[in-house]
Parts: structure tokens; sequence; C-alpha cells
């Protein structure tokens, strides 16, 4: 199959072709001439005004809910999600029934991604059954192709597990990543302790449930020099403190959610379930802080953070909807909303560059002979999340009818053109 | 007269003139409550629900009267014996009761925020009889009805709110309609029950010691200790907490003025307030009991399209 991009804006940092205006072809997945004016017949011609193209975008942090939620989300729809969003790479939570926390887990997803028209990459629990209480086989996991090691929406709670997760990854240079928050004060609490909250008399949860956790973690990490990634970080103390500790020349990075640089606590006020986040929406200060944060490069990653829920779950009372929100589709327009003056070096890195890594991926270029892994964007125009264009089994996102800057127009990946 | 929102979800919904008019029609419906007969037909052909997800003795009582005052059909749902109990969600049982032809909807729930659910997917005027911590306006009115009918105005009244904040809707309803009706607040608690953030979020005073808050107040509105909302320890022991913080006689002896006691019931008696002080000549209680049914007459009458 031949695919032929007309005048597209090519951001490789590391290519010789960064920042040039060009046409490329693609042949049976392999990037074949790169050209000012290229006159080919292919089988599909891609003409968009201010077309971009970048490596393949890479989400580490979702949850695809398949074994055993299928009602929610599926590796199919969830993967035709990511292609919508732009991503041709997407890390799987264990959180799903059962746990991914054993080599036969993991070889489930690394077969089903075969079959899947992108890159499913399996990550394994660090406990068994994620309840953060004995070690998962995270060796055989590691051997069976496991990208990284979490509990994923369970944070671990225990420190001397946590310590012994750390240690225990050094053996095959493994890496573990955190979603911090002590459960002590998260499960007492509804959203963020604050104005807002007491406004609406809904329980809080402090700021220091997750600073706690990251100091704590930091000295765990500093005791084993291991590879840490902190993600979901709602407060600008815990990109503060993750700063101070790569300063100090410690093996730690970090990722931030969409909508936590979208939204705030006060968008709560009307008790809207799909915004019922865990960490929970910050104020409107943090949600500001982290944007700088985002802009000073003092965040590595973007991760969706994609908890995808069945209808019932979000349409009850505030207390008893389950956190988390949907947004693989939306991870690219939500940033260049939150963010339109982000340069787009930056956003590539944090959408594709940093997470390839942080995760030993490989980091492709955009050469003649290189395997095309692409994604296609445009940081101009405008796009909307419909009922209609919705690609995921589920609909607990507070972005539908929204509309956001930019839009993508599809990625190129495993041979074939997937277009939006 | 109309109130300026379909629904009473809370206080903080409401326009000063809300309340103004909320409390001028009760003063009607009071006056009515006096007399021999003291029913008026003007809800005759209006059904409503009471919907209790939580236990309640007063509220219930005092809506149902006002809904029988008013010759409103009524019906009653309390979560024991209703089909909540097998499972079925807020929403299924309320358009299924609606289904019924239900115009009105009053409910108490335990989750704050859960009338505001309701309200956005049916069609019927709810009001708030209390839903978790964060309010319960018609308490909030028949409290600001009291302090009225005793004090002539709001407008520059010092009231103290006793106790237990963190775990009140009294308290979040009352700070709401004092601050709209120009009354100057003051919450006295321990820290562990007043929420971190509550001054800069209403800008009123938080004062932990109570000789000192009493002494400035001219109304004490003193709050139950919410035992069963505490789901961590708060304070030492129930005596420790009469010791510190309990409204006693000694203490209103010591103030050296004489201010007014209210409490929104029940009465945790020994706990947060001793007997001699709740049966006493400053305690206006039970006017507080009776203005509820008046009040709650002024709400459903303005809140159905009779108003």
């Amino acid at each position: 199959m031949q695919i032929l991009l007309k005048k597209v804006l090519v951001k490789n940092i590391t290519s010789s072709n960064n920042d040039a205006v060009v046409d490329l072809l693609i042949n049976n997945g392999i990037i074949d001439i790169i050209d000012s004016n290229i006159l080919a017949d292919a089988d599909y011609v891609i003409e968009e005004s201010k077309l971009i193209c970048s490596i393949g975008w890479v989400d580490i942090f979702s949850n695809f809910c398949s074994p055993g939620f299928e009602h929610r989300e599926t590796l199919e729809s969830g993967a035709a999600a990511a292609i919508a969003g732009g991503f041709t790479q997407v890390f799987v939570l264990p959180n799903t029934n059962p746990i991914i926390s054993s080599q036969s887990q993991v070889n489930y997803i690394v077969e089903k991604s075969k079959e899947l028209p992108i890159y499913i990459q399996a990550i394994g629990a660090i406990s068994k059954k994620v309840e953060g209480v004995e070690l998962a086989e995270m060796y055989e996991m590691n051997n069976a192709g496991a990208v990284a090691f979490t509990d994923g929406i369970n944070a671990i709670q225990s420190a001397s597990l946590f310590l012994k997760a750390l240690q225990y990854v050094k053996s095959f240079d493994g890496i573990v990543i955190q979603m911090p928050i002590d459960a002590g004060f998260s499960k007492l609490g509804l959203m963020n302790e604050g104005i807002v909250s007491t406004q609406l008399g809904l329980p809080g949860i402090p700021v220091f449930a997750e600073t706690l956790m990251v100091k704590r973690d930091i000295e765990l990490l500093k005791y084993t020099q291991s590879k840490l990634h902190i993600t979901g970080i709602s407060t600008i103390e815990s990109v503060n403190l993750i700063d101070d500790a790569k300063k100090q020349g410690l093996n730690i990075t970090c990722s931030i959610t969409p909508y936590h640089l979208l939204f705030c606590d006060e968008d709560l006020i009307e008790y809207d379930t799909n915004l019922k986040t865990n960490p929970p929406l910050r104020s409107k200060t943090e949600m500001l802080s982290l944007r700088q944060a985002v802009l000073d490069g003092k965040i590595d990653c973007i991760a969706s953070h994609h908890l995808p829920h069945h209808i019932d779950d979000k349409i009850c009372e505030f207390e008893y909807a389950k956190n988390g929100m949907m947004g693989l589709q939306t991870v690219y327009t939500s940033i260049n909303t939150a963010l339109p003056e982000l340069s787009t070096e930056k956003l590539i890195d944090l959408l594709s560059n940093n997470a390839r890594r942080i995760f030993n991926l490989p980091i492709p270029k955009i050469e003649v002979g290189a395997i095309a892994e692409l994604t296609l964007f445009s940081r101009e125009g405008t796009s909307t999340l419909t009922k209609e264009n919705n690609k995921s089994k589920s609909v607990n996102s507070p972005l539908f009818d929204k509309l956001q800057k930019g839009k993508v127009i599809g990625v190129i990946t495993k041979g074939k053109l997937l277009l939006n | 007269m109309k109130l300026s929102t379909k629904h009473l979800l809370g206080i903080k919904n409401l326009q000063k003139e809300d309340i103004e008019t909320i409390l001028l029609t009760a003063k009607q419906f009071k006056d009515v409550l006096q007399r021999p007969i003291k029913k008026v037909p003007s809800l005759r052909d209006v059904t409503i629900v009471n919907l209790f997800y939580e236990n309640s003795t007063r509220t219930r009582i005092s809506f149902e009267l006002a809904e029988k005052r008013l010759s409103a059909d009524t019906i009653n749902f309390t979560v024991s014996g209703s089909s909540a109990a097998k499972g079925e969600t807020l929403l299924d049982t309320v358009n299924n009761i609606l289904s019924m032809k239900v115009d009105m909807v009053v409910m108490r729930h335990s989750a704050s925020g859960a009338p505001h659910f309701l309200a956005k997917h049916i069609p019927a005027a709810i009001i708030n009889a209390g839903d978790g911590v964060n309010e319960h306006p018609t308490q909030a009115l028949l409290d600001a009805y009291s302090m009225t009918e005793k004090f002539g105005s709001l407008q520059g009244l010092n009231v103290a709110l006793v106790g237990d904040i963190m775990h009140s809707r009294v308290a979040l309803s009352n700070i709401y309609l004092l601050k709209k009706m120009g009354a100057n607040v003051t919450v006295i608690g321990p820290p562990t029950l007043i929420p971190k953030y509550i001054k800069e979020a209403f800008d009123i005073n938080v004062e932990y010691d109570i000789k000192k808050g009493l002494q400035w107040c001219d109304v004490a509105n003193v709050l139950r200790i919410q035992l069963e909302r505490q789901n961590q320890p708060l304070f030492s022991s129930l005596r420790e907490y009469n010791m510190s913080y309990g409204v006693t006689k000694n203490l209103l002896e010591s103030l050296g003025k004489e201010i007014t006691i209210m409490h929104p019931g029940p009465i945790n008696r020994g706990v947060e307030l001793d007997s001699d002080v709740a049966d006493g000549s400053q305690s206006i209680i039970l006017n507080q009991v009776e203005n509820g049914v008046a009040v709650r007459m002024a709400c459903l009458y303005l809140l159905s399209d009779k108003g």
C-alpha cells in the first residue's frame, strides 16, 4: 500500500528533515521518498492545511478494562479511541479481572496486541491482586514483555512493599509507576479539600494526601537507586519535589493528566460526576501552576488516565459515582486547548519522545528507509467529541460537544493508514 | 409571588428576595395555624412524595403536616421497605414514582448533591430536606423565621453556630442565609469539627474559645454532634466534649449578658446542650419546631405553580 503525504511539516528533532515542509511517500509501511514535491499514483493521498507529522504518540496509563470489564471497554474499542486520539502505542493498566499479575496475563495482552491496528503494551501489577500486600511475579512478567509495573489506580500504601518493589525491578532494569495518594486520607474525601469543597458540603482530600506519598517514594528511591515514574500528579508541590529529586540525580520522572490542566475544583459546582477523579481536580491556582510547570519542562509526559466507566456508575449521586474519566481521544485537543502557547517540539516530547525514552521503546526517525510509525495532526482547526465520533464503549467524559482546539488527522502504523 | 428558582436545592441558590418572600409567606401560614381550622385548600390537586433515604423524625413529620395543612395528597417513601434496599437506583425510583403523576418531591438523602443530581434528570419541583453534609435549607429558613420573630430583623445580628460544624448541613444553610441577610456569623467548636477553609469560603469568623464566642453573639444556634457521620475519631469522649464545648447553665451565667439559644434537634442532652439550658427561658427551640410547619408550607406553596 502506498500513502502520499503532501506538504507536511516534519517535527522530528533527530531527523535531517526536521522543520521541513515536504512530501512523504510511504510504501508498505516504510518511508520510501521524502522530497519537496512527489508525483506518485499512491493508494491514499493526504493533503491537509497545516498538516504536521511526528513519530507516533504513546499513552502510558490507560485502562482498557479487558479482560473482565468488556462492557466498559475492550482492547479493540480502546485501540480505536487511541487511534482517534493520535496514539500508536498505549500502555494498559493491570486493573482488570483477572488482574494482570502473571506471565500468562501479560501474554494475553501481547498476543491480542498483534491482532490490533496499534501497539498495546501491558503494565504488570506490582502486587498480587493489586492489593498491596505481596509482590506479584514481576520477573516473569518482564520476560513476557511487560513494559513497566504499577498497581494502577491503587497506589501502594505500604512503604515496605513499595521499597521491595523498587529493589525487585532493579534485577531486570525495570521501572515502577506510582499514582501517589494516601488512601487513609483519600477514602475520607470526594474532591479537593478547599474553599469549593467547603461550599459544596463535600468532604475534601487534602493536597498532602499526595505530597506525603511523593516525599515517601522519593526517600525510598534514594535508598534503592531504582527507577520510578510518578503519574497523575495534581499539585505543584509534587512537581517541585520531583524536580528537586531529579536535580539530586535520582532516576525519577513524572506525568500529568490532560484534565488536571483543563479543569479545576470550581468546575464541580454542579456536582458533575464526570469530573470526579482520583487524584481530584485541585484549585484553579494549582491548575494554572501545573500548566506553567508543563511549559517550563518540569513534566515529562502527558498520561491520559483513560478510565472508562459504565453509564450507571456516573449517572448517580456524586458520592456513589466512580472516579475517573475516559479521555484517550481528547488528550491532544485538551492540551492544545489548555496550552495553545506550548511549542510543537515540547508537545511531541510530552506525547511521545519522553515516554519512549523513559520506558525504553524504540524512537523511530522520520527518514527514508525508516519504518513509518507516525501521527498526523494540526494545531489549527477545531475538534469536538460527539456521541457519533466517540470510539470508546463508554461515555464518561465532560468533553462531549465541547469545542477544542486542533485536530488529529490520523496515524500510520503497522503498515496501515488509520484516518480519523 | 414567585421564587427565582424552580427547586429549593439550597440557600446557596436563593436570592435575598426569595428568602424575604418565603419568610413573608410563612408569616401568613403561621396565622392560618393559629385558627381553629388549621387547613387551607391551596394544594388540593397537588401530589407530593416525601422521599426519605435517611432517618428523620421532625423534618419528615413537619413536611407531612405542612402538606396536609395545604390539602395536598402525600405519599411517603422511606429507604427501609422500599425497592432501594433491593438495589434500585435513585433515578429509577423517582422516575417510577413520577410516572404515577406526582407533582413535587421532598427528598432527604445521605449524599451531598443528591437533590441537585435529581433536578438535572426529572421535571418535578424538588425540595431538599437535607443532603449529606451540604444543605438543609428549610431548617435555615425556619431558624431565620424564628430569629426574625424574636429580633425583628437579621441585619446586623450576631449569630454563633456552635459545635459540629464539619458534619452539619444546618450550619452550611444557616451560613449562606445569614450572610445573604446581613447578619454576622461566627462558628465555634473544636478545630477537628470545623472545616479548614470555612473562613475563606464564607467570609465568617472562627472561634475555638466557646466563652469568647458566646460573649460576642446575640444568638447561639447549638448544633447536634453528628456521631453517625463521623468516620474517624474527632474528639476523645462525649464527657470531655461537654466539658469543653457543651453549652451549660454555668457557662451562660458567666457571660454577663443574655443570649438566645437555638438547636435544630434532636438534642444530645448533656453533650452539646444541658437540659436546663434547652428547657430554660433563653431557649426558643420549641418555637423553631412550630415555625417549621409554617415555613415548609410557604416553600411548598411557592414552589408549586399555585404560588
